[in-house]
């Protein structure tokens, strides 16, 4: 069994103890740069409780992660000390960046990192550099010079964590980790919020066995923004569903789809960290590219179908989704797409709906 | 390029595209009647439509003449015209589809393909014309090229990817990276950089040679044209206004869609004329005006009519627009004698691509200068950049100038989401509002 600290309870202690503490919302960021200046980034993705305080600020179609981030923001939780980071994901967090720094206030910095948008070149690798460079000096501004020692120390720790992330999501796909689809998603987004060393202890802590366990579930891989709400990962596990594989944002989506050499140059190694990410909707580059990624993982993961988990209101993944759906479809490869507002529990529909697909998953393996 | 297609453009630019205006104008119905709220029309109208006619029209018979690039409102066309490109702009189409009250229509042949009800409805118009065919504008050339920014949202990018990927052609993307608090040097370089990259690219597309000269030309044009919008839009602070927003709305299109073309740059000398000639007599846009008004976000182009009498009747007119004012204002960084710095200076710091701090104080210059009493904010489902922080917006402008606002939940092209009596009791309780606290002072 793992021992996953909670993450109000652990941001908590941190806080008390003296620790930095910054509110990172989605999805991509330097975290290492993060590190390096001694700040514990806390990633904010779908804060639970009620919505009161942020529909006055933002429409009734604006997104639940950006509603649930305002509300978070909104009630001024102590535990927040170091300001707020938005990186440039799509239009709703660009515009709710602004709108908390510039209208409505908080007492604590807030700050941006724009991730370039598009199909990637030279210039684009060279202005990332640049931003990275910008990014330290307003760091810097609060809290003092960058120790190019820590930051390199920050990039080799980063880099262990992305390595130990690909065995296991490889251990996953290849039947080799032994963790249910609620403990394997609380593993991963157990990153969200601890310290680099903890979260690596964490992540070392698991055993890897050498040979594949016997797995006669039916097996999915998962795409959207975050992975199912617990009780529907639940659900999967009663099931004898098995998420091998996944297309997340909150997940693979920020793990180097290769394993890279050791940092030398931290900022060298910061940028080409970036452009080693898989494709992803916020990106926004090529959909053939993204294509042949999902197929890769599929065939990799020998998963037999897809859930695409959508945010509601979420427009890079609905535009993607549609085009990644026919495709899938082409290739014969059934797909369920569900709606989520990332809280309350699961729906009779909803639960139909995944038992319809796990039977005909099954019925295929039997065939 | 083949020679017959040649022929047959240049034989309908110079006698199809008159003779069809003139057989238009033969067949004209009656026109509708004015309400008498209203002043007398805008005689450019007629050649405001008299252009856009003759390029829709002209549009049919481009394809095998020069290419064809489907562009998004905020990109630097300026680059495309030096190599000669045709470009439609399909934001400009699908508000033509929603003037004509069928944006419903070709949404739902989007969302029967799949695509979500929740997405952009300009993007949904467009995605449901590529699929069926259909448009009001008789027909539309497949595009040889896209062409979007992202300083206007994240959305165009998304919506051009599928067009690129259903028709299988190149999509070039303008990245502008969003001014949190002040550009830098690193996104102007970056910005620069890619429009020089872009060169080949198009060379190779269009199959012409760059000629950096050509390029200035077309600046200097586009800048001119920027400024003489600018001028006009600054008209309307005479009392009465010489036209509407409303007006605005449609007299916006050739420096949307034509900019950087010497007839864009006429067109705007004729309407600067008119309005000069209007305000210099005291006619104004609608019979008595005791009320200026600003809209915030794009027009709901299926309620303009709507709206422009009900307010018209209430004697209010709509004198500035966050949203018209988007192709004036950066246009003075444009430098001729340093295109790609200065493209990226105009191009990345439009309205939609700045922070909201830059918006609220342009607000405020706006009420100051225009003699604004009230705001109306349409808050579009469609728009996130230009909706997400409407609300803090109205407060703080309520707040700071004691300003009445209204806002209004509907859709720039979509007419299912307007909710009529919803939204005029709205507009009553905020006419009454704006009514009590200007007889007040």
């Amino acid at each position: 069994m793992m021992n996953i600290p909670n993450r109000k309870e652990y941001l908590q202690q941190q806080s008390q103890s003296g620790q930095q503490i910054m509110g990172v919302l989605p999805a991509l960021y330097p975290r290492e740069m993060l590190w390096a200046f001694d700040i514990l980034p806390a990633e904010i993705w779908d804060p639970p409780g009620d919505i009161l305080h942020a529909n006055a600020h933002l429409q009734a179609t604006i997104c639940p992660v950006v509603k649930r981030s305002l509300e978070f923001i909104l009630k001024e939780p102590d535990i927040i000390n170091a300001g707020y980071l938005f990186p440039h994901t799509c239009d709703s967090l660009q515009n709710l960046a602004t709108q908390v720094k510039d209208l409505i206030g908080v007492p604590v910095p807030v700050y941006s990192f724009y991730n370039p948008k598009g199909e990637f070149n030279r210039t684009t690798r060279q202005y990332y550099t640049d931003i990275l460079g910008d990014f330290q000096t307003i760091l810097e501004q609060q809290h003092g010079s960058l120790d190019r020692k820590k930051l390199s120390t920050a990039c080799k720790l980063g880099h262990k964590i992305d390595s130990r992330r690909l065995e296991l999501q490889n251990a996953r796909m290849t039947d080799r980790l032994p963790l249910s689809n609620s403990e394997y998603f609380q593993l991963i987004r157990a990153g969200e919020y601890l310290q680099p060393e903890d979260y690596l202890k964490l992540l070392d802590a698991i055993s890897i066995p050498d040979e594949p366990i016997p797995n006669d579930k039916a097996r999915i891989m998962v795409s959207g923004i975050l992975p199912p709400h617990p009780d529907m990962l639940e659900y999967f596990d009663d099931l004898h569903l098995s998420l091998v594989a996944d297309d997340l944002l909150a997940g693979s989506r920020r793990i180097p789809r290769i394993k890279l050499d050791p940092p030398q140059d931290p900022m060298e190694y910061l940028t080409e960290r970036f452009f080693l990410l898989p494709p992803c909707s916020t990106k926004a580059g090529s959909l053939d590219e993204r294509f042949r990624y999902l197929n890769k993982r599929i065939g990799n993961s020998q998963a037999q179908g897809v859930l695409f988990n959508i945010v509601k209101f979420c427009e890079p993944e609905l535009f993607d989704h549609h085009l990644m759906v026919k495709a899938l479809k082409d290739t014969g490869i059934p797909v369920l797409s569900m709606d989520t507002e990332l809280q309350g529990g699961l729906s009779g529909q909803d639960k139909t709906r995944i038992e319809a697909l796990g039977e005909l998953l099954r019925d295929r393996m039997v065939s | 390029m083949s020679l017959a297609k040649s022929l047959k453009f240049k034989f309908m630019k110079d006698y199809g595209a008159p003779a069809l205006l003139t057989f238009q104008n033969f067949k004209k119905r009656k026109p509708r009647p004015i309400p008498e709220a209203f002043g007398p029309p805008l005689k450019a109208n007629q050649r405001l439509k008299e252009i856009l006619t003759r390029h829709y029209f002209l549009s049919r018979y481009v394809p095998g003449v020069k290419k064809v690039a489907w562009v998004t409102s905020g990109a630097p066309v300026e680059l495309l015209r030096a190599f000669d490109f045709y470009t439609i702009y399909p934001e400009n189409h699908s508000a033509l589809v929603g003037a004509k009250k069928q944006g419903a229509d070709y949404c739902g042949i989007a969302e029967s393909d799949g695509f979500s009800q929740d997405l952009c409805s300009y993007a949904r118009i467009d995605l449901g014309h590529m699929l069926s065919g259909k448009t009001p504008a008789g027909k539309l050339p497949k595009p040889d090229l896209l062409f979007c920014s992202n300083n206007i949202c994240q959305t165009v990018l998304y919506w051009y990817k599928a067009i690129a990927h259903e028709l299988d052609i190149p999509l070039i993307h303008f990245d502008a990276p969003f001014v949190t608090t002040q550009q830098t040097e690193a996104d102007v370089r970056y910005m620069a950089q890619q429009l020089q990259d872009m060169i080949p690219v198009l060379e190779r597309i269009s199959g012409k040679i760059f000629y950096l000269d050509d390029l200035e030309v077309i600046l200097k044009r586009s800048m001119e044209s920027s400024q003489t919008w600018g001028t006009i839009l600054k008209e309307m602070q005479a009392k009465p206004a010489p036209m509407t927003i409303f007006d605005a709305f449609g007299h916006l299109a050739p420096i949307v869609s034509l900019r950087g073309l010497p007839v864009a740059e006429d067109y705007y000398h004729i309407l600067l004329e008119e309005v000069q000639d209007r305000v210099a007599r005291g006619i104004g846009a609608i019979t008595e005006e005791r009320y200026r008004l600003i809209w915030d976000n794009i027009a709901i182009w299926y309620k303009v009519r709507y709206l422009a009498t009900f307010f018209a009747e209430r004697k209010m007119n709509f004198v500035s627009a966050t949203y018209t004012n988007a192709w004036a204002e950066t246009t003075g960084y444009l430098d001729v004698k340093d295109p790609w710095n200065s493209m990226a200076k105009t191009y990345g710091q439009i309205i939609l691509n700045n922070n909201l701090k830059h918006r609220l104080d342009l607000m405020k210059s706006m009420i100051n200068d225009y003699g604004v009493h009230g705001m109306v904010m349409h808050s579009t489902r469609s728009c996130k950049p230009y909706s997400v922080g409407q609300f803090d917006l109205r407060k703080a402008l309520n707040t700071e100038l004691d300003l009445p606002a209204v806002i209004l939940d509907a859709d720039i092209a979509d007419e299912r989401v307007w909710s009529e009596q919803q939204i005029q009791t709205r507009l009553e309780a905020f006419c009454e509002t704006l009514e009590d606290q200007v007889s007040a002072t």
